[in-house]
C-alpha cells in the first residue's frame, strides 16, 4: 500500500486554507475531468486522485486524521483501531452495503480505504445517476475472427453478454451496445456498453479497410516464362496465372478476395498481391554457365 | 406520438435538482433538440448522455454555457480526429 501525499496531489502546502483547497481542486478537476479527456486513462487516474485528495482535505475531520496519521501510516496499530471502529459504525449505518457511487468516483486507493474505509462520504452521494453508468471494454481479436460474423459471449462486470460481432469490423472501431452498462437509477435507462475492437496484425495479410495486401513469392522461371502458382487467400488457396516477364514488385489484383465490407452482406474488398521474384541459390556449374551465356546474349543483343 | 424513448425534461431536471431553464438554454445554443408531445417537453434517449455530460460541465465544473458549447464542439473535433488517426494508423500498418 503506497502512501499518498494528498497535498502534493492538489499541489498545495500543508498550511493551505479551505479556500486554497477548493481552488486547487476546482482547477485540477477541470483539467482531468473525464468529460474533457475522453478515453484518457492517465487523466482518469489523476481525476480519481484529485477527488480522493479533495474528499479528505476538504473535510476538516478527515483532514485532521490524515494529518495525524497519514505521513506515518506505517504505525498501523492506531490506524487499524480507527478503521475497525469506522467499519463497525458503517455497517450500522448501511447494513445493505449499498454503494451510492457517482459516475466518475471509481475506486479509492487502498491507502484511502485503510484510513477511511470504502464509503465515499455524503458529498458524493449527491451525484447519483439518472442513467446507468456507461461501461467501456476492449476486445482483442485476430483478423480471422472478424472475417465472418460470429456470436460471442463476453463477460463484462460479471454479466454475460451475448452479441454478434459483425464481419469486417475495423481495428480501433467502437460499437455501442445499448442497455448493457450499469443499471439506471429511479427508473432511468441502463447505461451503454462501448466495446472497442483491437484487431491483431496478421502475419501474412495487411488490411486497409476491406482490401487485403500480401506478397507472393514467384520463382525466376515462372516470372520469366509465365505459368500458374497457388496463392493463399482468406478463404483458401486459388490458382493465379502469372504472365511472362513478371517483374519483382509488380502487383496483381484478385477481385472480391479481400475482406468483407462492414455491414454489407456478401460484399468483399480486393486482394492485392505483390510479386517477389525469388532468385535461385547455390547454382551448379552448368546453371552458372547457362546464365553466363544468357548474360552474353543480353550484352551482345538487347 | 410514442414517448417510450423520450426523456421527460421535467423529470430529468427534478432528478438532478436543476432548473428546466437549463435545458431551454441548451436548446437556444443548439445543443439539444426538444420534442414536445401533448404539451410536454422531452428530449430523445440518444441525447441523454450528451445532456448529462453538459449538465456535469455546467454544474460540477462551473463552466458557463458558452464554454459548454465550445467544449462540445472541440470534443466532436477530437472524436473526428481520433477516428482519422485510427484510420491512418491502420493504413500505416501496410508499410511496416
Amino acid at each position: 500500500m503506497e502512501y499518498i501525499d494528498y497535498y502534493k496531489v492538489l499541489g498545495i502546502p500543508k498550511t493551505a486554507s479551505e479556500g486554497d483547497i477548493k481552488e486547487a481542486y476546482r482547477k485540477l478537476v477541470r483539467k482531468y475531468h473525464p468529460d474533457l479527456n475522453p478515453n484518457d486513462k492517465d487523466a482518469e487516474r489523476k481525476f480519481k486522485e484529485v477527488n480522493e485528495a479533495n474528499e479528505v482535505l476538504s473535510d476538516p475531520e478527515k483532514r485532521k486524521k490524515y494529518d495525524k496519521h497519514g505521513k506515518d501510516w506505517q504505525h498501523a496499530d492506531e490506524i487499524e483501531k480507527a478503521q475497525k471502529q469506522q467499519r463497525q459504525s458503517q455497517s450500522r449505518r448501511n447494513p445493505g452495503n449499498q454503494n451510492n457511487s457517482s459516475e466518475f468516483s471509481g475506486d479509492f486507493s487502498d491507502f484511502f480505504e485503510s484510513m477511511f474505509g470504502g464509503d465515499m462520504g455524503s458529498s458524493r452521494s449527491r451525484q447519483s445517476k439518472f442513467k446507468g453508468q456507461d461501461l467501456n471494454a476492449e476486445l482483442q481479436l485476430n483478423l480471422e475472427d472478424v472475417y465472418e460474423s460470429q456470436k460471442q459471449t463476453l463477460t463484462v462486470n460479471g454479466k454475460n453478454i451475448r452479441l454478434t460481432i459483425p464481419a469486417g469490423v475495423e481495428n480501433g472501431q467502437t460499437i455501442r451496445i445499448a442497455g448493457h452498462g450499469n443499471p439506471g437509477a429511479n427508473g432511468g435507462p441502463n447505461g451503454d456498453l462501448y466495446l472497442t475492437f483491437s484487431i491483431l496484425e496478421h502475419p501474412k495479410f495487411k488490411r486497409d479497410g476491406s482490401n487485403l495486401y500480401a506478397t507472393v513469392d514467384v520463382d525466376l522461371y515462372t516470372a520469366l516464362l509465365g505459368g500458374e502458382i497457388l496463392v493463399d487467400t482468406f478463404d483458401g488457396q486459388v490458382k493465379l496465372k502469372v504472365t511472362p516477364e513478371t517483374q519483382s514488385g509488380s502487383k496483381a489484383k484478385l477481385k472480391g478476395k479481400g475482406f468483407p465490407v462492414y455491414k454489407q452482406e456478401k460484399t468483399f474488398g480486393d486482394l492485392y498481391l505483390t510479386y517477389q521474384v525469388q532468385l535461385p541459390k547455390n547454382l551448379t556449374a552448368q546453371e552458372k554457365a547457362l546464365f553466363m551465356e544468357l548474360a552474353k546474349l543480353r550484352k551482345n543483343g538487347n | 406520438m410514442e414517448t417510450k424513448n423520450l426523456i421527460p425534461i421535467e423529470q430529468f431536471c427534478s432528478f438532478y435538482k436543476i432548473e428546466t431553464t437549463f435545458i431551454d438554454s441548451l436548446e437556444s445554443f443548439g445543443l439539444v433538440e426538444i420534442i414536445v408531445v401533448d404539451n410536454n417537453p422531452y428530449f430523445s434517449e440518444e441525447q441523454l448522455a450528451a445532456v448529462e455530460r453538459m449538465r456535469r460541465l455546467h454544474y460540477e465544473l462551473a463552466i458557463n454555457l458558452e464554454g459548454v458549447d465550445a467544449i462540445n464542439f472541440l470534443l466532436q473535433r477530437i472524436e473526428h480526429l481520433n477516428q482519422e488517426l485510427m484510420s491512418v494508423k491502420n493504413r500505416l500498418g501496410l508499410f511496416e
